[in-house]
């Protein structure tokens, strides 16, 4: 191969060091108006009132947009996989969280659109609001969440838990020699990109929209501004592709279809671009995590079996939460087989900024987690870590949590690269280790059943 | 006061494509009449550098030169479907799809320089922007010759469109989470090993070192390879010691609004770094290639959290690993606390934080 493999230059990458790539806020048209949005200043909150006369009277403003101007108010991230939308695009008669848009007003400047949002006449019922997991299952817990309460309870049309179950975990912990427990909280993370989200949206005269985007996703996208819009796909063109930075924040589409709802009713160009404080504030953020784990451990180091329960902190709507959950049930026993499991991941719901995608989705947290817990149940065996993470390491045609058997597990070979790389050493039946097929003292009696039943 | 070194380690994997799968990329390619390349990808580039290896994928399956690949991933127009830049699905999914149109652009360059050189298309390969002879290789012609020819003197487009679809996998029982066929495109493998230097008085963590072993099936551009891999570390170590939305959490409230209040990880933070690249091809990706993105990040944090507790023997499971919470940890220490209950077989680390002593209606336990 000539090409493939090559330190060839990045496509685009003298314009982005040059400041010459045309991102969306590069983009600039006569006539074109400023967005700026009206949002929540409450966690938890009744809307009594809420009166943009004022604001459509100021002198520069060209349209103000409410929950009455969206054609389909609310859209799911995930209604394409049969997952009910939850999230309003503006908020009608309640406010989840703080920083919740409300309403978005375009106009000449972006000071006028900022002062004819401060005109918009607003009353709120403040009410309590529900900002710790732990506390979401408790009888008189405020409820945060209008469609599926505080935890989301629609997993394969009515379980209210992502679960998975596998071997027998009772004989697990029954057989043990030692059992380790552990509590782990990851946090919420920004995902910090240098382009905030800002979106151009642009009436042409022929009755289409074209929207410059930031999203990650063009095709998505479309769809969610077609629905939110109720306009085909043929009617919109979005243009974007070169993004300045997402890691993963920017699946969203949380300026696109308001933009674009604001282009059509002023019949002029619009552009709303988020400051840093409403990307960091307003913006959907990596969600917290609360992991506890129990693993089942022999003297000799075999990891037996593993309970798990997992709290997502979704924030106030579902967005790809969901996805979000499956993705780490089906990964929660790390780079190691396991025969034996019991999971419980739930995704509840706070009053906090609706959580989303970022680089490492439903993962990072559970893998910081399980590599502190593999950490501690080494040292209680007082067993060199390389050995027990060798050891248990999944390898050919072991079965992951949900019986898929691993074909190319480098588990063994990245470890012993590692070790060899910083010099630890590694005896040498460690560094006869390798990926193949469990036989012999690798294959222990609690892996026999499942080798042996062809792991399928 | 007193600094001491610690070094941890932690190994992970991670799934390439949307758990789960069902998620489409769609590709189309066509050839101008000097040979040169236009590629339409609805894959929108995140800093990823999908541009660069789409059109890498693209010139070695038509054996053309890189320079000679324009890449259009402008709008939802021109370009056919592409589910999206997440879930380290760029390189595979949609990669394969290029692929594809790519293998169909290549049959008829082939199909019609075989008109041209009076000899069967089988016995032609193509490579440097020339098409050639198996074993004869003075007997050639130029893709730009063949595209003109195809356009000038055949009436023919060059063109060749593909598509990508891992189908979806169903969970058929709910109460096991099994699935009826594999979730992932592909799964990759890391590992990294951290060295620390904790301040006992401060509780202040530095991040000293960052060795880190990765098979990503094929490295299709070292350079952007490592780049995913440096800047991973990086916001991975941003997540083991500095960041947070909320710095009193599960609080809302003194949120960080600005890059002054909100701490990423600066030039003054960065450790060494050291990488190892092993490939192990895979199956059904673009030669042989895996996803990098999005585990590039997950295996710092434990892998610093376990050398702090090589440094000083305390344990912090709540994240980010502050100064505050090093220090909390360590005043526990010293004060006797801070083990976990050991009784019979049982080591329970971390009680305090578990549901069953915060809520009043949950338990949850052996």
């Amino acid at each position: 191969m000539k090409v493939v493999g090559a330190r060839l230059p990045r496509y685009d990458g003298v314009g982005h060091v040059t400041g010459r790539t045309t991102y969306v806020d590069d983009v600039r048209l006569p006539g074109m108006l400023h967005a700026a949005a009206l949002r929540s200043p409450h966690h938890n909150a009744r809307i009594t009132r809420l009166d943009a006369g004022a604001a459509e009277a100021m002198a520069g403003v060209h349209a103000v947009i409410t929950h009455a101007d969206v054609p389909l108010l609310v859209y799911g991230h995930l209604s394409g996989g049969g997952i009910p939308g939850d999230e309003p695009l503006l908020a009608k008669d309640h406010v989840r969280y703080r920083g919740q848009p409300v309403a978005l007003v375009a106009a000449d400047t972006v000071d006028i659109a900022r002062a004819a949002c401060a005109a918009i006449k607003v009353d709120y019922e403040e009410l309590p609001a529900l900002l710790d997991v732990r506390l979401a299952f408790d009888d008189g817990a405020p409820v945060v969440n209008d469609t599926f309460g505080n935890w989301y309870d629609q997993y394969e049309g009515n379980l209210d838990v992502r679960q998975i179950r596998k071997g027998d975990i009772e004989e697990a912990f029954g057989a043990a020699d030692l059992i380790v427990s552990g509590v782990y909280r990851t946090q919420s993370q920004e995902q910090v990109p240098l382009e905030t989200q800002v979106c151009v949206a642009i009436p042409e005269p022929d009755g289409r929209l074209t929207i410059h985007t930031c999203t990650q996703a063009m095709y998505f996208s479309l769809g969610v501004v077609c629905s939110h819009l109720q306009m085909p796909m043929s009617e919109v063109k979005m243009v974007g592709g070169t993004v300045g930075g997402g890691f993963g924040g920017k699946v969203d589409t949380a300026s696109d279809p308001l933009t674009a709802l604001a282009a059509q009713k002023s019949g002029r160009p619009v552009k709303w671009r988020w400051s840093r404080e409403e990307e960091m504030l307003a913006s959907g953020n990596r969600g917290p995590w609360h992991m506890e784990i129990i693993d089942a451990v022999s003297r000799d180091g075999w990891i037996l079996g593993r309970k798990m329960l997992t709290i997502h902190d979704a924030g106030a709507y579902g967005r790809f939460s969901v996805y979000g959950v499956t993705k780490h049930s089906f990964h929660h026993t790390g780079a190691y087989t396991i025969p034996n499991l019991h999971f419980d991941g739930y995704v509840v719901f706070t009053n906090r900024v609706p959580t989303t995608a970022m680089r490492g989705y439903g993962i990072t947290g559970l893998a910081t987690a399980i590599e502190i817990h593999a950490e501690r149940v080494a040292r209680e065996l007082g067993m060199d870590p390389y050995e027990f993470r060798l050891k248990n390491a999944n390898r050919v045609n072991d079965t992951s949590p949900n019986r898929i058997a691993y074909e190319d597990p480098s588990t063994v070979e990245v470890l012993q690269s590692l070790a060899s790389a910083t010099g630890s050493e590694l005896s040498e039946e460690l560094r006869a280790m390798s990926r193949d097929e469990r036989s012999g003292d690798m294959l222990p009696d609690h892996l026999v059943a499942q080798i042996g039943s062809g792991g399928h | 006061m007193a600094l001491h070194r610690g070094k941890g380690v932690a190994t992970i994997e991670y799934p390439t494509g949307m758990n789960q799968n069902g998620d489409p990329s769609q590709a189309w390619i066509k050839v101008k009449p000097d040979g040169r390349v236009d590629v339409f990808s609805g894959t929108s580039d995140i800093g990823n550098g999908s541009k660069t290896v789409q059109s890498q994928i693209v010139a070695e399956t038509l054996g053309v030169p890189y320079d000679w690949i324009t890449y259009d991933n402008s709008n939802t127009d021109s370009s056919p479907m592409c589910t999206g830049t997440f879930a380290s699905r760029a390189t595979f999914v949609a990669g394969n799809a290029v692929l594809k149109a790519a293998r169909q652009v290549r049959e008829r360059i082939l199909a019609v320089a075989a008109r041209e050189l009076e000899i069967d298309p089988e016995d032609l390969e193509v490579a440097d922007g020339a098409v050639s002879v198996k074993g004869t290789p003075a007997k050639s012609m130029g893709v730009d010759e063949v595209a003109g020819a195809a356009t000038f003197v055949h009436g023919e487009l060059l063109t060749g469109d593909g598509a990508h679809l891992n189908p979806g996998a169903a969970i058929v029982d709910p109460e096991t989470g099994e699935v009826d066929k594999p979730p992932h495109a592909a799964i990759s493998y890391a590992a990294c090993a951290a060295t620390v230097e904790v301040d006992d008085e401060t509780g202040d963590v530095r991040v000293l070192k960052l060795t880190q072993a990765y098979d990503i099936g094929r490295a299709m551009n070292p350079t952007l390879v490592e780049g995913q891999i440096e800047g991973g570390a990086v916001m991975g170590l941003g997540f083991g010691v500095l960041e947070t939305c909320y710095p009193y959490y599960p609080s809302a409230e003194h949120r960080g609004d600005g890059m002054n209040t909100y701490h990423v990880p600066t030039m003054s933070e960065l450790p060494d770094i050291d990488n190892v690249l092993i490939e192990n091809p895979s199956e059904g990706g673009p030669y042989g290639a895996k996803g990098i993105g999005e585990m590039a990040n997950n295996a710092q944090p434990a892998a610093i959290a376990n050398a702090i507790y090589d440094a000083v023997g305390v344990w912090v499971t709540e994240f980010p690993i502050t100064p505050e919470r090093v220090l909390d940890a360590l005043d526990a220490k010293r004060a006797g606390g801070g083990e976990p209950r050991r009784e019979g077989r049982v080591v329970a680390f971390d009680e305090e934080l578990s549901i069953n002593r915060v809520s009043s209606t949950r338990t949850w336990g052996p």
